[in-house]
């Protein structure tokens, strides 16, 4: 009950084919490598950059409590003034102004501890970092405290800038386009991989078992050789299994024709009327189920050349000759309609049609209609008509719909298939479908003869 | 064997006809044999070439019914090599019913054809329509000679018994139909009575006995005339095909 969104179907619709599939694999393989690889190098771009700015820093403290230390006290205060400069003001006095604690804390004692990593020196006398001890609340206003040898402090203000900077953008670009790159190089290299499985499908497809089987070539990859190989060896299996049943079948149904002869004559000597009706009557139902397997096993395998040829007298010839043994047949439409076909073949198709007719729908009638490139002739019965779902069925050979329809007619379940194998070798249709008043509608429609120019 | 089996139109043959009936199938040559001597023929067997070469050699024979699949030589190069020498009409077994070979052994020279398995009364029917088509022509000529028949632009190709109008499109006919327009052809402007034709026709739809001779008439006439006049209906005498009729090879 739970059917699939529009969003799903659509997502699978898009990576439905395999190519699809490994491009989005291989996507999400690069998407990944290329996440992994940008945050670890700019975690080491960011750690390093940290490292120099913490050693940058500790080597101008260190050369401004130098400078200081050098002068004499009244001096001192001038010397720090000229030293500020960018984010760090520096003031002589007394006392430190430094405090620990307060806001910023951890951050501040850490770069203590950096500071004192990179230039011991700085601690020599005493290193206080905190807030400002008068207004202790700015957490981004360090105040460095250094004591010098003689227990006054330099102060030196600081304002934390951050370190970050914007410059992702351009490694962002060029990753992308590295990424775009690999994606239409797998595209091309997939469907290149992929190639000999369409070349399997569609020689999958056309393998009919009764044509010679077209090989499938055998290289690329490795298993892709293997399976070409043994898809070949399947196919001549098939091929030879169907051939060996085809010619077993013909050689049956052949065989039974002398014996058949024999018997027609022998029924000749019968002296009750009826019983020799009767056995003629059911020899003359094996031989038409021979005949119709015999076609069958022919298909489209006949000697008959195509030629124009006129369908209605075709179907005049089946519908005056099923009248004259009594069957209730109307041949209505166009009075002449002209085909490119073959004769003998097109009088077995269309004689199947209207037997059947007559047989489960008790009357055909037969119409021709003509449009400009098609003729569709209709075999119309009064009978139950065939279900839609049983359609497919009816056409597939050896299927006899109805049991109890058949014991009386007899047959094979052959007839449509026959007739289906004919007019699609004809480069024509046949369609089942119920009449609005019942009864089954056989359409079929045939190209037209086009009359050769001049 | 009843009085009904009889068919009836063998029994008008004037004098006994002998039929040489030429098959491998023992069992099939005493039944075929035992059937037409029943129906009124004198007939011969043979088993093989040989066996009919002498035969024709010793014996005055009407037809022969000669099967296709034959050991040694087949029956098509039998027919072939009887047609050197003798005019003898044939009618061709075979247990393939492909169209195919039936053109073959026409064009091999044999007068008809009849694939297996048959009803013994189609043969009957075949023997009979054959002796009286051969006996109708001057002697000598062989069958092949006309193979193809001309009229009012119509062709008719006897092999395949294929019938193209004059735009060069296959029309095709039921068998009564064919073999009422051979009757019309074999004899151009004369009137052909209705009994006439209707043993013409009999002879192969043989369970069409008491179908009107004029509804094939008239579906012969909506196949062939699409726009003139091809057979005229003479009151009270019967049927008369108009155009002029020429034959020929190709």
């Amino acid at each position: 009950m739970n059917r699939p969104s529009s969003a799903a179907l659509f997502l699978r619709s898009l990576f439905d084919g395999l190519a699809a599939r490994t491009i989005f694999i291989v996507l999400i393989g690069i998407g990944a490598v290329h996440l992994i690889s940008l945050w670890t190098y700019h975690h080491a771009l960011s750690q390093q950059a940290e490292l120099a700015g913490d050693a940058r820093l500790a080597d101008q403290l260190l050369s401004m409590k130098r400078a200081v230390m050098r002068e004499p006290q009244p001096r001192r205060e001038a010397v720090a003034h000229d030293l500020s400069g960018g984010p760090m003001e520096a003031h002589w006095s007394l006392t430190e102004h430094a405090t620990p604690g307060g806001p910023g804390t951890e951050q501040w004692l850490a770069l203590a501890e950096r500071l004192k990593q990179a230039a011991p020196e700085l601690d020599d006398g005493g290193l206080v970092i905190g807030a400002n001890r008068r207004s202790a609340d700015d957490p981004h206003l360090a105040i460095i405290s250094m004591r010098l040898p003689d227990e006054s402090w330099l102060n030196v203000s600081l304002v934390r800038t951050s370190t970050r900077s914007a410059q992702g953008h351009g490694t962002l670009i060029s990753t992308s386009l590295m990424a775009l790159g690999a994606v239409l190089l797998s595209v091309v290299l997939v469907r290149w991989l992929t190639r000999p499985l369409t070349v399997f499908a569609t020689a999958a497809k056309g393998f009919s078992g009764s044509a010679t089987p077209v090989n499938v070539a055998e290289e690329g990859p490795r298993e892709v050789r293997a399976l070409a190989a043994a898809f070949n060896e399947m196919q001549r299996r098939i091929a030879r299994l169907l051939d060996e049943r085809t010619q077993a079948l013909a050689a049956v149904s052949h065989d039974l024709k002398t014996p058949i002869t024999r018997l027609r004559f022998r029924t000749e000597e019968i002296a009750d009327p009826s019983l020799r009706a009767a056995i003629a009557d059911d020899l003359g139902e094996m031989e038409r189920m021979l005949d119709q397997t015999l076609a069958y096993l022919r298909g489209e395998r006949t000697d008959e050349a195509m030629q124009p040829i006129d369908l209605v007298a075709i179907l005049a010839t089946i519908c005056g000759d099923r009248s004259d043994t009594g069957a209730d047949v109307l041949l209505g439409g166009s009075r002449s309609a002209t085909i490119s076909g073959r004769r003998l073949s097109l009088k077995r198709a269309f004689g199947n049609l209207i037997d059947n007719a007559i047989k489960y729908g008790k009357k055909a009638e037969v119409t021709v209609l003509e449009s400009p490139d098609t003729i569709e002739v209709r075999v119309a019965d009064h009978g139950p008509g065939i279900a839609p779902e049983y359609r497919e069925r009816a056409l597939a050979p050896f299927v006899r719909l109805e049991p109890s329809r058949n014991q009386e007619t007899g047959g094979f379940g052959l007839g449509l298939t026959i007739a289906q194998t004919i007019i699609t070798g004809h480069g024509g249709t046949l369609c089942l479908s119920n009449g609005a008043e019942g009864g089954l509608i056989v359409t079929v429609r045939l190209p037209r003869h086009v009359v050769a120019a001049g | 064997m009843p009085e009904g089996s009889r068919a009836t139109t063998t029994n008008r043959q004037a004098r006994l006809a002998t039929v040489l009936v030429v098959d491998d199938d023992s069992e099939i040559l005493s039944l075929v044999a035992r059937f037409l001597q029943f129906n009124g023929f004198a007939v011969m067997t043979a088993r093989n070439g040989s066996e009919m070469t002498a035969c024709l050699k010793q014996n005055s024979v009407d037809l022969i019914v000669l099967d296709l699949m034959l050991p040694g030589a087949n029956g098509l190069d039998l027919c072939r090599d009887l047609r050197r020498w003798s005019a003898v009409p044939v009618i061709m077994l075979t247990a393939k019913g492909d169209e195919i070979d039936r053109i073959i052994g026409l064009e091999v020279g044999a007068d008809d054809y009849l694939a297996k398995p048959f009803n013994p009364r189609e043969l009957l029917a075949r023997i009979s329509a054959v002796l009286r088509r051969t006996q109708a022509r001057p002697s000598n000529q062989a069958a092949g000679a006309q193979r193809l028949v001309k009229f009012a632009g119509w062709r008719l190709d006897t092999t395949k018994r294929e019938l193209t109008n004059p735009q060069g499109i296959v029309v095709d006919l039921s068998t009564g139909e064919y073999d009422l327009l051979l009757a019309f052809l074999d004899a151009p402007q004369r009137v052909l009575s209705r009994d006439f034709l209707m043993e013409a026709t009999r002879t192969r739809t043989l369970e069409a006995f008491d179908r009107a001779i004029d509804v094939q008439i008239s579906r012969l006439r909506r196949k062939i005339e699409v726009d003139q006049e091809l057979i005229k209906t003479v009151r009270g005498a019967g049927y008369m095909f108009i155009p002029d009729v020429t034959r020929g090879q190709a």
